[in-house]
């Protein structure tokens, strides 16, 4: 008798399963392709901030560059990272680069940086921080547009010794109440323009064999 | 004949639950709220309420997981034993959460993202295992899937409220990044009524859930307090004066 | 015959809420005066400001809850409370910044809870942390002190500085400043000497500080004489002290370049002494029995260096005093001293007849 209604349960239990998961199934179905493009468009959407889609014809996310591990401490990456790099037809214009810097207030504040193949600053971002609320969280875009004053400048401009906040002499203001966090930022951006400084030899290369790679695939 | 029947049925079958569509609205919306009062998915209730947008989105996610989940659990009731009665129902509740997160995956990516993890944690809310139990697993289906919706509404409804006040007060605007869920033409639905240096950060900030939660609470229990007193007033006085009273024979 | 029925216990103290109340109230006046010498009129209005508003949010709050108004002013609380979060807050903060905190230490802490007695948490440190995680810039911004003024000028006058508190006008950027325990943890990568030989908030100071040593003092002082009156014991005071001077002593390492300061920074910088004497011995929110404010002492002292050393806020008075008023319950459950007549010190959870 226990035994028939432990097999009889069962089989209701399965047959529950069975139909949940046929419907989580065909759910999925409908929406595969739809959660790929939304992952897509949002994978690309913090790159083409920085370098819009006028300036660029390539797909970023395809060309992707991982960052030699003799950089990685001048970038701040533990585990490596990824290089993005913008063409437009053929001729490279940008480059994306991670980078993170440990002296924030609290913890790592993580940023993509996007430097023009002229040495300019295309654009930064911060993609991850936990800056305090209402002081350091100002370096987000979200909060306030301090980052924005990043664009343009390069290692001649301002001079590298005015790559600091004003509080300390430098360029770049600091926010009310806030030094730490607005100068971790500053040096961060300038160890990645050194970096890009070194460095970018190598990429004109990668960026040249991928056109080329690009055309090819284009021909056929 | 057969359509006299099934009224009949019907009909029976609402006095056998011995509740009426009237009280399901009543005790959804306001008498047994179940972020109110019955203080049920306080998780989502208090983490995700920064902002209308946040409190919207992931209210009508869990109105539909409840409105799919009471209506299933109410059709099977017949046919499920005891025994496995609760498994059921969590695969049934499981099943409909992970769909929702597709779909809001697919149509309102920025959303889910923002949402994270509280959209899978719909399932481990109390108050749609506890309707499936309580009520849906007892009632016919339209009054279950009636008492979802409602149940829904209640929950729904304090979460926008609290996302209300928290973002009105903590950021100075109201009804931003709508964009997220009505799609681009919403962008500009947001206020900013106290100008745009406004910022009261306690309000967003994870304390304010619970102090806003806490004055709502507050407020429900002071309009039930004045509607308790205003009804206590207009029962009959007893009438003044000298009253005879029967002392003697049977009172039953 | 008929006499009086009173329960135990059958002792009378001379001392009555009122009285204790104007006592710390009169015991924060050197601290105050140091306040004042050191960093100009800010602090005086500060007081003023929130006694006003502490006492007519509470008047209004008893009259809602039906209660008389003059007797429950007339213990003096809310003026304390007032008081301390006064003195707490910078000096020439904006006048709705002493407002807000207020309301919040009378309505929400403390009346919300059922009144004095029942506020299972400081209202002024509720009032300071709520200001301080809300507007973090008006509440990190500190008057310059009188040493380090910049020569020929000299801290706004009264009237001034009335205009400076209501019309929102903001002081010259000399006149504020970092704090020493925010100088000294925004300075790292120096040694502790460097930092000392570099920042005027160090070289111009004895002990820890420019101007906050002597706030400190003062507090101490005042701090010692309600010790001496009886109005609290010892205990809560040298259990928090004791714990921060020990951490600090544990974790200084001689001053390399990621040292937390040294433990006379620690004791005579910052809420330290204005924490120990007149926020944690709070008899309403602090653990009862005199074991048991050792305790609750030195978990503040401990949590104070904590936050301080490792955490995001250069100053944790506030926090640590909340932190420990969550555990004083628990921290009671442990500590209840031997009831007269008994062998061994009962646990509050045990059953009364296990005999």
């Amino acid at each position: 008798m226990t035994l028939r209604s432990i097999g009889f349960n069962s089989a209701v239990l399965a047959l529950f399963a069975l139909v949940t998961s046929l419907i989580l199934a065909i759910t999925n179905d409908m929406t595969f392709e739809r959660i790929a493009e939304s992952e897509r468009k949002a994978a690309e959407r913090a790159l083409l901030e920085i370098i819009p889609l006028e300036r660029h014809d390539n797909d970023l996310l395809m060309d992707v560059h991982p960052v030699p591990e003799q950089y990685w401490a001048m970038l701040g990456l533990k585990k490596g990272g990824n290089i993005h790099i913008a063409r437009d037809q053929g001729d490279p214009v940008a480059a994306i680069i991670p980078a993170v810097t440990q002296d924030g207030y609290s913890g790592a504040i993580s940023m993509i940086i996007g430097i023009n193949f002229d040495g300019t600053v295309a654009g930064v971002r911060v993609v991850e921080h936990r800056e305090t609320p209402g002081l350091g969280d100002k370096i987000d875009l979200k909060k306030s547009d301090w980052i924005l004053g990043f664009n343009g400048k390069s290692l001649l401009n301002p001079q590298q010794s005015d790559w600091k906040v004003k509080k300390e002499g430098g360029d770049f203001d600091q926010f009310t109440g806030a030094t730490i966090t607005p100068r971790a930022v500053v040096n961060q951006i300038l160890k990645s323009l050194q970096y890009f400084e070194n460095d970018r030899e190598r990429l004109l290369t990668i960026s040249a064999a991928n056109a080329a790679l690009e055309m090819e695939q284009a021909a056929q | 004949m057969s359509e006299t029947q099934t009224t009949e049925i019907a009909s029976s079958d609402a006095q056998a639950s011995e509740i009426s569509i009237a009280e399901i609205i009543k005790n959804g919306l306001w008498n047994n709220n179940p972020a109110l009062v019955q203080l049920l998915g306080l998780c989502p209730l208090l983490a995700v309420t920064g902002s209308v947008v946040n409190a919207l989105g992931l209210g009508l996610a869990t109105l539909m997981v409840l409105i799919g989940s009471n209506t299933i659990v109410s059709l099977i009731r017949n046919h499920v034993s005891d025994a496995v009665r609760l498994p059921a129902f969590v695969v049934i509740i499981a099943a409909f959460v992970t769909c929702a997160e597709l779909l809001m995956k697919a149509y309102t990516y920025e959303l889910y993202q923002i949402l994270g993890i509280f959209i899978p944690l719909i399932v481990t809310n109390c108050a749609i295992l506890g309707r499936a139990e309580a009520f849906a697993s007892k009632h016919h289906v339209g009054y279950a899937a009636l008492d979802g919706l409602m149940m829904g509404l209640g929950f729904l409804l304090v979460l926008v409220m609290l996302g209300a006040i928290r973002e009105l007060f903590g950021h100075g605007t109201l009804f931003a990044s709508m964009q997220l869920l009505f799609g681009p033409d919403a962008s500009n639905w947001v206020v900013q009524p106290f100008g745009d240096n406004y910022s009261f950060l306690i309000a967003i900030l994870p304390p304010g859930a619970f102090l806003v939660t806490g004055l709502l609470i507050a407020g429900k229990n002071t309009i039930d307090a004045a509607l308790k007193r205003r009804a206590d007033a207009n029962k009959e006085r007893p009438v003044k004066g000298a009253k005879r009273i029967r002392t003697t024979g049977h009172i039953s | 015959m008929a006499f009086k029925q009173v329960t135990s216990p059958h002792a009378h103290s001379a001392q009555n809420t009122a009285k204790v109340m104007q006592l710390v109230l009169l015991a924060t006046v050197p601290g105050l005066i140091a306040l004042t010498w050191q960093f100009g009129w800010g602090s005086f209005i500060n007081i003023a400001l929130a006694s006003v508003t502490a006492v007519s949010c509470e008047a209004a709050i008893m009259r809602m809850r039906g209660r008389s108004v003059s007797f429950y002013l007339r213990d003096y609380s809310a003026v304390v409370t007032a008081v301390l979060l006064g003195l707490a807050l910078p000096p020439l903060a904006p006048w709705w910044i002493v407002v807000v905190g207020t309301v919040f230490s009378i309505v929400v802490a403390k009346q919300l809870y059922g009144g004095l007695g029942y506020n299972p948490f400081n209202p002024a440190m509720i009032g300071y942390v709520v200001l301080l995680i809300s507007f973090p810039i008006q509440m990190t911004t500190w008057i310059t002190p009188l040493a380090l003024l910049p020569l020929g000028t000299v801290h706004p006058g009264l009237i001034e500085s009335l205009q400076i508190v209501f019309s929102g006008y903001t002081p010259a950027d000399g006149v504020t400043g970092a704090t020493p325990l925010d100088t000294f943890k925004h300075s790292s990568g120096l040694l502790a000497d460097q930092i000392y030989a570099r920042e005027p908030l160090f070289n111009q100071a004895m002990l820890a500080g420019a101007g906050w040593e002597w706030v400190n003092l003062g507090f101490l002082l005042g701090g010692l004489i309600l010790l001496s009156q009886r109005i609290f014991t010892w205990h809560g005071p040298v259990g928090m002290l004791a714990a921060l001077t020990l951490m600090s002593l544990i974790f200084w390492d001689g001053g390399s370049s990621s040292s937390p300061g040294s433990p006379l920074m620690h004791l005579f910088s910052g809420a330290t002494m204005m924490g120990a004497f007149f926020i944690l011995t709070d008899p309403v929110s602090s653990a009862v029995s005199n074991r048991g404010r050792l305790v609750f002492g030195a978990l503040i002292g401990v949590l104070v260096y904590v936050i301080r050393a490792w955490g995001n806020y250069p100053d944790a008075v506030a926090f640590a005093v909340l932190l420990a008023n969550f555990a004083a319950p628990f921290i009671d459950n442990y500590t209840l001293p031997r009831t007269y007549g008994h062998v061994d010190r009962r646990r509050a959870t045990e059953k009364e007849d296990q005999s």
